[in-house]
């Protein structure tokens, strides 16, 4: 049987990765600009959970 | 007189050549998708992810590995480094409006959940080898480790989005901005001071113990150092890792049925817009696939992936635990070593402090722990 090496790995992995990621980003809504989850709401963390009230 | 096969006498670079083909091609092709939708910004913030990744695996630039030898052996000059590195990114940060920058310091809320989250996130950095940034930047290097430690990261940061809400709950005193609304050279003052004295503890410490800091130690902090302020100028925050792992793992997640949306972090307005658009469009998960792609270019350059090879089982299931643990801290706690150490000390936010004891105090922890995991301590 053959090894599965750990550059084989990283190469499915990217692979994978690289199908996930256009397969995700063809299928959601456009957006004309970068976000973070802080930039929006009453955010107070870079997760955007919010500030106390 | 017998030659050798040509496979034999290939250069290092000719044989690593398939992976940095593959590694162009997905830069590429990303690269395309992100210009298409977000412009010009979208790129340069991807390939200062790229850069940040190919300085770190570079010169080998870590967090974990710096915290473990202070703590095992009372080497402080990694530390120093690092202050170093955080009062650099606070001439940018806390200075901005001075510097007419518009962007905004991350300083997030003095919680419960963040003590609680930055000492789990501690032991998990031990366990795994590496912290948020270590993580990535090795397994965009091809690490064996850092391939099982990932996914376990990115499943355990999920984990962490569930329980956030409900640790909120636990008690909060809020932001809490260190000489907050004393003008802008007041708090720089400060802040400064503090970083200085702290970071300058250190330095003591190392000279004192005949250690030197070495030049290439210094020069990747410098890089780092510019590299964090144009992603600071760029977009608007400081760098941030793990919360692309978050959405990685809820839109892996929502993709195979689970219900994320209903959970009360994902009803949070940033967490929502994230889920509801591309992964190229949240900046961390962006630089984070930059990162990987430019520590690969950069290990496969040196011919460092086929180097690498799997570490025994025990330190699998360590790298395996640590990952599920720094995943949940990272939720908790606000962040890793980048996104609540370094960003969080250079906006001037205590919580960036609190971050920091706490993450030693379990990285102590997790050293001890490390020998049952088949890892020096």
């Amino acid at each position: 049987m053959t090894r599965l090496t750990p550059k084989s790995a990283y190469i499915l992995v990217l692979v994978a990765g690289l199908a996930l990621a256009m397969g995700d980003h063809l299928t959601s809504r456009s957006m004309a600009g970068l976000g973070a989850p802080s930039d929006l709401g009453n955010a107070c963390a870079h997760c955007g959970a919010p500030c106390d009230e | 007189m017998v030659h050798p096969p040509a496979a034999a006498i290939t250069s290092p670079l000719d044989r690593e050549r398939g992976p940095i083909v593959l590694i162009g091609i997905v830069g590429l092709v990303l690269a395309a998708l992100v210009a298409l939708d977000t412009g010009g910004r979208g790129v340069a913030l991807f390939a200062l992810g790229g850069a940040l990744g190919a300085v770190f695996l570079g010169f080998q630039y870590g967090f974990a590995s710096a915290w473990r030898r202070f703590l095992a052996g009372g080497e402080a000059m990694g530390l120093a480094t690092h202050f170093l590195l955080i009062g650099l990114c606070a001439l940018v940060f806390l200075g901005a409006p001075a510097l007419g920058v518009s962007a905004a310091g991350s300083v997030a809320p003095v919680s419960v959940s963040l003590v609680i989250g930055a000492f789990i996130f501690g032991i998990g950095m031990q366990l795994a080898n590496g912290c948020g940034s270590g993580v990535l930047f090795s397994f965009g290097g091809g690490s064996g480790r850092m391939m099982v430690a990932l996914p376990f990261f990115i499943l355990g940061s999920l984990l962490g989005s569930f329980l956030l809400p409900t640790a909120l709950d636990w008690g909060s005193l809020g932001q809490m901005p260190i000489a907050g609304g004393s003008g802008v050279f007041t708090g720089l003052a400060v802040n400064l001071g503090l970083i200085g004295l702290v970071g300058g503890g250190f330095f003591w410490l190392a000279r004192r113990r005949g250690e030197a800091m070495p030049r290439r130690l210094l020069a990747a902090t410098l890089i780092i150092a510019v590299l964090c302020w144009l992603v600071f100028i760029l977009s608007g925050h400081p760098w941030g890792v793990t919360f692309g792992f978050t959405l990685w793992g809820a839109k892996i997640a929502a993709a195979i049925g689970v219900p994320v949306d209903s959970f009360a972090f994902w009803q949070w307005a940033g967490p929502r817009r994230a889920l509801d658009h591309s992964v190229l469009a949240d900046v961390s998960s962006l630089m984070d696939f930059g990162m990987v792609l430019g520590a690969g270019a950069m290990a496969a350059a040196g011919g460092g992936l086929r180097r690498q090879d799997w570490p025994p089982a025990r330190q699998l299931v360590g790298a395996a635990l640590g990952g599920i643990l720094m995943g949940i801290g990272a939720r908790l706690g606000f962040g890793c070593n980048i996104g609540a150490f370094l960003a969080g000390i250079a906006s001037g936010s205590l919580h960036g402090w609190i971050w920091f004891v706490m993450a030693m105090a379990g990285s102590w922890v997790g050293i001890r722990a490390r020998p049952g995991f088949g890892l020096s301590s």
